[in-house]
């Protein structure tokens, strides 16, 4: 910003759907997106240049009142498929002050944080009706940490003392804490990668900025915003 | 230069002939922009065909309105919408159980009991609650609501259909009051004294002649909460959780549940154009504005049934009145009423809320038998105390909203945050760059809206009699009265920022925000025109002036107070709607002003809902946004009440 005084940057949001329209009609310069161009986009505009710009984990999260200490990527799929409806069906879980009914909640269906999820976590299974659907991560955390019963997931740029982030127990018995850390050295298990897309190859202002981004300043302030740098 | 001289002047045939010329395209002209509303209504019904067309292609209408799940995102999905239309039915439903009798006491507390100067108080803060935008209703739901349910009832989460329908029922108050306020105070004096006369206590009076004689404006005033509720989008989407579930048991309160236009609401923005599932939302625009057209449409046809049953005179107005009123009274009223009650009665189990249920279902036992042991002047301080209190709640509902608001958000007022650009995603820095958006897209809206809308008014008031164009125009216009404001908001997003590829601007915000307030200044522009008495216009035209300088220098100066009027109010519902311009013009953050109308801009709501939906700790700067947000409102319709008032009393005294 300092050294581009002139440049304006404008974040649109709610609508990479629309982003990406925007882009392929050429009246934005770049979209930024967390869930990758479905292949009609990518037939309908076969020049995106996509930009792996940030890694980022999807971290499961509770209410702070939960005790529970872990959760297994098992036990997560069976909680949103309706298999285990109880927090005392959990090892460690007990809401003090309540009947430990499991509140779900997860995202819209248009959401990139909800498709990923429900393929890589649920294993393609549709999550159970009765899961409340908020359509960010901040309405996702906000209602995680107002809800005592309460399960999510969201960015860990997201995370806050407000929710208890849970860490993933693995398949060997050891737990991985979602974190920058661990996404980067890809020992947490769930992450994936957040684009910036072009129409054609960026040129001028556009190519400064996304070379900014990728640079070490920029990288920077990815990691200052809880995510994880592309680049070490 | 006198009043004469204006006319007298042109009186050779040339200038006459002009003269003709110029009042036919005067009066074209105006034709012209009264049809707008009837164009706009089929290229919304049109345009939302358009992209829904596909889905029932390939689903089928049957089973895309019957089916029972809604998993667009499923491996293989399905786009079945019952669930929702449910939602929307019963979350409307549970609104008017709570609303009803409320407004109801309240309007009857206004117009029977409270003196002048307390009425002079009430009727405004009740239209001030008109003016609360309804993200900060969602604002206060998601916050207080919701952890409030959740506590009370000791329930796993608060987010459910009872949360939206209390939002909702609270969001419909203003509507339902006011219309039945003005059907009660519209009653006859006569009946009102002739019921005294004969002995009857004030309370008899009310229940037995004035209310009963009211009831159908009191109809159609519930039905246009109906539709008001039915419409609304950011407030359900925020508390009611959003899962497509039909409650279980269906009559489970404490159940989440979603709406058609919460789906809209939350799915719209990222979903990737021209899928099954974009096809589907438009699908699902399609039903709901039927639904809300259905619904409003109703309300009219009793209103304007009404309207024609009184402007007859006394006799025909008793002769059309009483068959539908007797109707009413003596074959359903009872039966309605005991249905009412059980269904009272069968929510307050479900929600668990035995206790409340027991006392409602002794209080009306009490009340079926006891009424004989009790003496009027008892029964009339029991009914009074009841509709005080009613009076007392709305008000109390008002000042918790706006205490809480005021209280949190009054720190992170300072010059800064009005003066500077957001930082951090809006956490840190000011809302300038929102606060000039809003001003920006409200005074493009009202610049589009006002020559349309006043020119449609003089057209349906001054150039035609009654008839199949004008009831055509009149139909267009309440249609478009009565489009969710969600529905504008896929229009302009489907054919401006789309179809004509403007993209995501402060020009397609214009429009669609335009579009959406027309109505209402078409609206009040008609009751200004209106009452300006005939004889002002048959003295202009009597002395020779042509139509058009009757219009222009007899007619529009005094209505001038009532269409500023409409203006000001219109500016204030633009300025705090968020869905209509959440797909079509605004960003999250922006640095600068726009430097164009075809740059999208930042705007309050929008960015209130941000701040307290997708930027986690942003606390004092979201209540300090939605502060600003409701300041601004207020003052829009602080302005216009005043001027109402001012005007209302020049013209009286």
């Amino acid at each position: 910003m300092k050294l581009h005084p002139e440049a304006n940057i404008q974040i649109s949001g709610g609508g990479s759907g629309a982003g990406i329209q925007a882009i392929g009609a050429k009246t934005v310069d770049i979209g930024m997106s967390s869930r990758d161009v479905t292949k009609d986009e990518l037939a309908k505009y076969p020049n995106f240049n996509i930009v792996t710009v940030a890694h980022d984990g999807i971290a499961i999260i509770v209410n702070p009142q939960n005790t529970i200490q872990y959760i297994s990527l098992d036990q997560v799929n069976q909680t949103y498929t309706g298999k285990i409806t109880k927090w005392t069906q959990i090892t460690s879980a007990n809401v003090p002050n309540t009947n430990n009914q499991i509140v779900l909640i997860g995202r819209d269906s248009s959401s990139g944080t909800r498709t990923y999820f429900d393929e890589t976590v649920l294993s393609k299974a549709t999550p159970v009706k009765t899961m409340l659907e908020q359509n960010s991560n901040g309405a996702v955390a906000q209602s995680v940490a107002q809800t005592p019963g309460a399960i999510g997931y969201v960015s860990i740029g997201f995370l806050s003392s407000d929710v208890k982030a849970l860490p993933v127990l693995m398949q060997n018995g050891s737990t991985v804490v979602p974190s920058v850390g661990t996404v980067k050295d890809k020992t947490y298990p769930v992450s994936r990668d957040l684009y910036m897309i072009t129409n054609g190859q960026p040129t001028g202002l556009t190519r400064d900025y996304i070379n900014f981004i990728l640079n070490a300043d920029g990288q920077k302030i990815v990691a200052d915003q809880g995510y994880v740098p592309v680049t070490s | 230069m006198t009043f004469f001289d204006r006319f007298t002047g042109n009186s050779s045939g040339y200038t006459a002939k002009v003269s003709r010329i110029k009042e036919k395209s005067v009066s074209s002209i105006f034709f012209l922009t009264a049809l707008f509303a009837v164009v706009v209504v089929s290229f919304i019904l049109l345009f939302l065909l358009r992209d829904g067309y596909p889905i029932f292609q390939t689903v089928g209408i049957f089973n895309f309105i019957l089916g029972s799940s809604w998993t667009p995102s499923a491996v293989v999905p399905s786009y079945g919408i019952f669930a929702l239309i449910v939602g929307t039915i019963l979350v409307t439903l549970g609104a008017m159980i709570f609303a009803v009798p409320l407004s109801i006491g309240c309007a009857i507390y206004i117009s029977e009991l409270a003196s002048p100067r307390i009425k002079g108080i009430v009727k405004p803060a009740i239209e001030l609650l008109a003016g609360i935008p309804s993200v900060v209703y969602g604002f206060f739901g998601l916050i207080i609501l919701t952890t409030f349910i959740r506590t009370t009832f000791d329930i796993p989460t608060g987010q459910t259909w009872l949360a939206g329908s209390i939002l909702l029922g609270i969001m419909a108050l203003p509507t339902i009051i006011s219309v039945s306020e003005d059907a009660i105070s519209s009653v006859p004096c006569e009946y009102r004294e002739g019921s005294l006369a004969v002995g009857a206590t004030r309370w008899q009076t009310i229940s037995r002649v004035i209310v009963p004689a009211a009831l159908s404006g009191i109809a159609a005033a519930i039905i246009l909460g109906v539709g008001r509720a039915i419409g609304e989008t950011m407030a359900v989407m925020m508390v009611t959780g959003n899962a497509a579930i039909v409650p279980d048991p269906i009559w489970n309160v404490l159940s989440p549940i979603r709406t058609l236009t919460g789906t809209l609401g939350i799915e719209m923005g990222d979903v990737s154009i021209g899928s099954d599932h974009y096809h589907a939302l438009f699908g699902v625009a399609v039903v709901l504005l039927i639904i809300a057209l259905i619904v409003n449409l109703s309300a009219v046809a009793i209103l304007s049934y009404l309207r024609d049953g009184r402007t007859s005179g006394p006799a025909h107005a008793s002769r059309i009145k009483v068959p539908f009123l007797s109707l009413l009274k003596n074959k359903f009223s009872q039966w309605f009423r005991i249905a009412a009650l059980a269904i009272f009665v069968l929510l307050l189990l479900a929600a668990a809320l035995w206790w409340i249920a027991l006392a409602v279902v002794l209080a009306v036992a009490l009340w079926h038998y006891g009424r004989s042991w009790l003496s009027r002047k008892h029964i009339e301080t029991i009914a009074f105390i009841g509709v005080t209190v009613a009076a007392l709640i709305v008000l109390a509902i008002l000042a918790i909203i706006l205490g809480d608001i005021i209280i949190k958000g009054l720190p992170a007022l300072s010059w800064d945050f009005l003066t500077e650009s957001p930082t951090n995603l809006g956490r840190g820095g000011g809302i300038f760059p929102a606060i000039a958006g809003t001003l920006y897209l409200v005074t493009g809206a009202i610049l589009i809206a006002l020559p349309l809308g006043v020119g449609a008014a003089i057209y349906l008031v001054e150039y035609t009699r009654e008839g199949r164009i004008t009831k055509l125009i009149r139909t267009g216009v309440d249609l478009l009265n009565g489009t969710p404001s969600i529905v504008f908001g896929l229009f302009g997003f489907a054919f401006l920022v789309l179809y004509l590829n403007v993209g995501v601007s402060l020009f397609a915000g214009m429009i669609t925000l335009a579009l959406m307030v027309l109505p209402t200044v078409i609206r009040t522009t008609e009751e200004s025109l209106k009452n300006i008495p005939r004889s002002l216009r048959e003295g202009s035209l009597a002395l020779g002036a042509t139509q058009w300088q009757t219009i222009k220098n007899v007619i529009i100066p005094p209505a001038i107070p009532g269409i500023v009027t409409g203006a000001i109010l219109s500016i204030g519902r633009a300025a705090g709607e968020t869905a209509p311009i959440m797909f079509t013009a605004v960003v999250f953050s922006t640095r600068f002003l726009p430097g164009s109308i075809f740059d999208p801009v930042m705007a309050l709501p929008y960015h209130l809902y941000i701040l307290s939906t997708n930027v986690p700790g942003a606390s004092t700067n979201k209540y300090g946004t939605a502060l600003v947000l409701l300041m601004l409102v207020v003052a829009f319709y602080t302005v216009a009440i005043l001027i109402r008032n001012y005007y209302a009393k020049k013209t009286r005294g």
